[in-house]
């Protein structure tokens, strides 16, 4: 057991998955941290610092920092996957994937189906996504529901270290196109890790907290808002089940489903936009397979249907908060 | 609002008018969930249990089991939740008008602009008079008209809809009383489970029954254990012990003791009631089949069938009677109701247990609709499937057990009809022929129940004996 950083973990699995197999290499803006300075290479650090040390451990071949163009630090993932290599890319904001949506979409995530199974493209695709940093709508989003909307692509958000250390070392070893988001807000998050070689399968929810009464499903930064909210409702009494998705795609419909058999009411926490987004999915998912279970209808608390503000005060409006779920706790359980 | 709901009795099929309430499975005061079954209710035909719709309490058991017949509409219990007031409860048994299902009614309500009702009863109950509400706000027609029928305020009201425009739904909501939800509270989470693929649920499971995750096999996608995995292995709990010892004895034989089920139940009283009310008397007789024998095979040839000996005997019923309609009956009370066609119930051996589907107008149909229609019928049965409508009414009864190599038996009338056929194996037996000498014939154990309210014993002779001359002679079942 370690205590440590999520975004240690993040660059400790990264240099354990570069020590284990050579065709691990990573690429991405700035990832060297300081390239051209008069420091030298790693003088400064990359912005995130997700890679700190990889460039001199592992040296320019494996490490590589790229221009500016989000398309090409894609395609270039692509075109090494598909020859051979396991590359991680790095999308400094996830906000990014608009740019280089056609090597996303339209390929990545085609390769293996286009070419009858024939070929593979095992790459990762790791971004910061989130909102909270008074960053403005074009570095603030969250993603997800974009990417699980497309075939192909398997959708990873951790919410602990020991998940980011679990599921990245899945990612990195699967042979299919791994969307990897990290929340700005959790990299200084701390937690413990387990020791050893171990994974996380994809599609295996946790179950964060347990309760009868209701079903909350969320990932990413908001699982730490809903297990405050379960921890303080539950002096009263109420016990909610937490589950943290932990992947969107392939999305565990067993254990949403499972839950909501036993609470029979379902909230779906969720930072990302809420119209045709994993919140609605998971709502229809439940009433189309659980009807019969449910005793309230099911409640959505998310950001409302515009881009994030800029201003302080109005970004933190639009956020969902640990208020928000509680009241959303209190709004399904007066169900009539 | 308070959740009250009447529990009436149901209508299976048009022509259900009446039913009795055979059992309770719930009391006053109990809860129920949906799916649960809350009764069995008998009708003239068929026994049925009836599922509870909603989650909610019996508040107020109205008929009790075993009471009289009560006709379809009539109020059988009030459903209610745990806290709605007797108050409020009463109010509504006063108000309650059962519905009148009668085709007249039903007529009635569909012509446009109806002239002053015949029957009084068929008079609509006068509906509240809904109070016009005038608003600015944004709501649906539907919500605005719900508002009105239950006097709702909308000020307090919170649009849910886009704009805040007032659905169904928040009309609906703020009409209802202050909800307590019963809370089940915090569960346990298991710990050190995580390097398990196994879901959330079945892990929750297995920390509380101790089953150890390792030695579980997975049948989800790639292995991973779901809950019934887990509750596949948890060991049902030890069976009480026996309420009393049976003196030693060498050999273990004491029984294992099966209640009946409901169904069961039901049909052993109604056979127990036919059997000791009907005044039986029985007709038997043995008859010649080699005719019947030989010309099935060629009928069968001919007209493209597969009709088994009994489906050439519900025709040969059939014919005899059209021709013997005294026998043809049903006994209902100090009347007999007389059928200008057969409705003959063939008895079957279903999976459930013994069912009579009705074999309709046997005496107008050929040999090969009959084989088709008893085929239809064996196939629903087996599969569990018969509808009211295949086993309600029937005028006379066949029960075959030939099949079992008996030579005859004594069947016990299925009420109202007044008659049952027993029909037993086929068998050689050496008989005189003609000039005096022996030969082997294949006969066939006949044997008619008759009720002697309805059927005197030569109308039943009479009747048996032109079914005696059909068989031997089979060439006027294709008359």
């Amino acid at each position: 057991m370690a205590n440590m950083m999520y975004r240690e973990a993040v660059l400790r699995t990264i240099f354990e998955e570069m020590e284990r197999d050579e065709n691990v290499v990573m690429l991405g803006e700035d990832i060297v941290g300081g390239m051209g300075t008069a420091g030298g290479p790693e003088a400064i650090g990359g912005i995130w610092s997700t890679s700190t040390g990889l460039f001199g451990k592992f040296g320019a071949n494996r490490v590589i920092d790229t221009p500016i163009s989000e398309s090409a630090i894609i395609g270039a993932a692509n075109g090494l996957a598909l020859s051979g290599k396991r590359p991680i890319a790095e999308l400094m904001f996830a906000d990014f994937i608009g740019v280089s949506l056609d090597q996303i979409w339209n390929q990545m995530g085609k390769f293996r189906y286009m070419f009858g199974g024939k070929s593979k493209c095992p790459a990762v695709v790791r971004m910061a996504y989130g909102a909270g940093f008074n960053a403005a709508p074009q570095h603030s989003q969250s993603v997800h529901s974009l990417l699980t909307s497309m075939p192909g692509l398997k959708v990873v958000i951790p919410s602990t270290p020991a998940d980011v250390v679990g599921l990245l070392r899945t990612a990195i070893r699967d042979d299919d196109p791994v969307m990897f988001l990290e929340h700005k807000a959790l990299y200084a998050t701390k937690g413990e890790v387990p020791d050893g070689d171990y994974t996380i399968p994809f599609g295996h929810a946790r179950l964060t907290r347990a309760g009868q009464d209701v079903t909350i499903v969320t990932c990413g930064l908001m699982v730490g808002f809903c297990e405050r909210v379960a921890d303080k409702l539950a002096k009263e009494g109420i016990g909610c089940d937490v589950i943290d998705l932990r992947t969107t795609s392939p999305l565990d419909e067993e254990a949403i489903l499972d839950s909501v058999e036993v609470t029979g009411r379902l909230i779906v926490v969720d930072e990302s936009t809420p119209r045709c987004s994993i919140a609605t999915d998971i709502v229809a998912l439940v009433a189309e397979k659980a009807y019969s279970s449910l005793k309230a209808p099911s409640v959505m608390v998310m950001p409302p249907h515009t881009p994030v503000p800029f201003a302080r005060e109005l970004e933190s409006a639009y956020l969902p908060s640990t208020d928000k779920i509680e009241a959303a706790v209190r709004k399904i359980l007066a169900w009539r | 609002m308070a959740n009250i709901r009447a529990f009436t009795m149901p209508k299976w099929g048009i022509e259900m008018t009446e039913g009795t309430l055979a059992e309770w499975m719930v009391q006053e005061g109990d809860a129920f969930k949906r799916g649960q079954t809350l009764c069995l209710i008998e009708t003239d035909k068929i026994t049925n249990e009836v599922e509870a719709e909603f989650d909610a309490v019996l508040r107020r058991l109205i008929v009790p089991a075993g009471g009289d017949v009560q006709p379809v509409g009539a109020l059988l219990a009030i459903f209610a939740d745990a806290d709605d007031s007797d108050a409020d409860i009463d109010a509504f048994m006063g108000n309650f008008k059962a519905a009148d299902t009668s085709v007249a009614a039903r007529q009635s309500d569909d012509a446009a602009p109806a002239p002053a009702p015949v029957a009084a009863s068929a008079a609509p109950a006068p509906a509240p008079t809904p109070k016009k509400i005038e608003t600015n706000r944004p709501i649906s027609p539907e919500a605005l008209k719900l508002a009105e029928l239950r006097g709702v305020d909308l000020d307090p009201i919170e649009g849910s809809g886009r704009g805040g425009r007032i659905t169904y739904q928040d009309v609906d909501q703020a009409s209802r009383s202050a909800a307590a939800p019963v809370l089940l509270g915090v569960a346990e989470l298991p710990v050190n489970l995580d390097g398990f693929y196994a879901s959330p649920l079945a892990k929750r499971l297995a920390a509380m029954h101790n089953v150890d995750l390792s030695k579980v096999k997975g049948s989800g996608a790639r292995g991973r254990i779901s809950k019934a995995d887990v509750l596949a292995l948890v060991q049902p709990a030890a069976p009480a012990a026996a309420g009393f010892l049976a003196p030693a004895v060498p050999v273990d034989n004491r029984p294992s003791v099966v209640p009946m089920d409901k169904i069961r139940k039901v049909v052993a009283r109604r056979l127990t009631e036919a059997k000791q009310t009907i005044p039986h008397f029985y007709l038997r007789m043995n008859v010649r089949v080699d005719e019947l024998l030989a010309m099935r095979k060629t009928a069968n040839l001919v007209l493209g069938t597969k009709a088994s000996i009994n489906d050439y005997l519900i025709r040969a019923v059939g014919v005899a009677l059209a021709r013997h309609p005294d026998v043809n009956v049903q006994v209902h009370g100090d009347t007999i109701h007389h059928f200008a066609h057969a409705d003959i119930a063939v008895a079957i051996a279903s999976p459930k247990g013994l069912v009579t589907p009705v074999v309709r107008a046997a005496n107008t149909l050929r040999v090969d609709q009959i084989a088709a229609a008893t085929k239809g019928l064996i196939a629903k049965a087996e599969s569990g499937k018969l509808s009211f409508a295949d086993m309600e009414g029937g005028t006379f009864s066949v029960s075959n057990l030939g099949m079992f190599g008996l030579d005859q038996f004594d069947a016990i009338i299925n009420p109202p009809q007044g008659a049952i056929l027993a029909v037993g194996g086929i068998s050689k037996v050496a008989a005189e022929g003609e000039n005096g000498q022996v030969r082997f014939e294949s006969r066939m154990g006949l044997s008619l129940s008759c009720d002697h309210r309805a059927i005197d014993g030569a109308a039943g002779a009479k009747f048996l004996a032109t079914l005696k001359g059909l068989i031997e002679a089979p060439e006027g079942l294709f008359a």
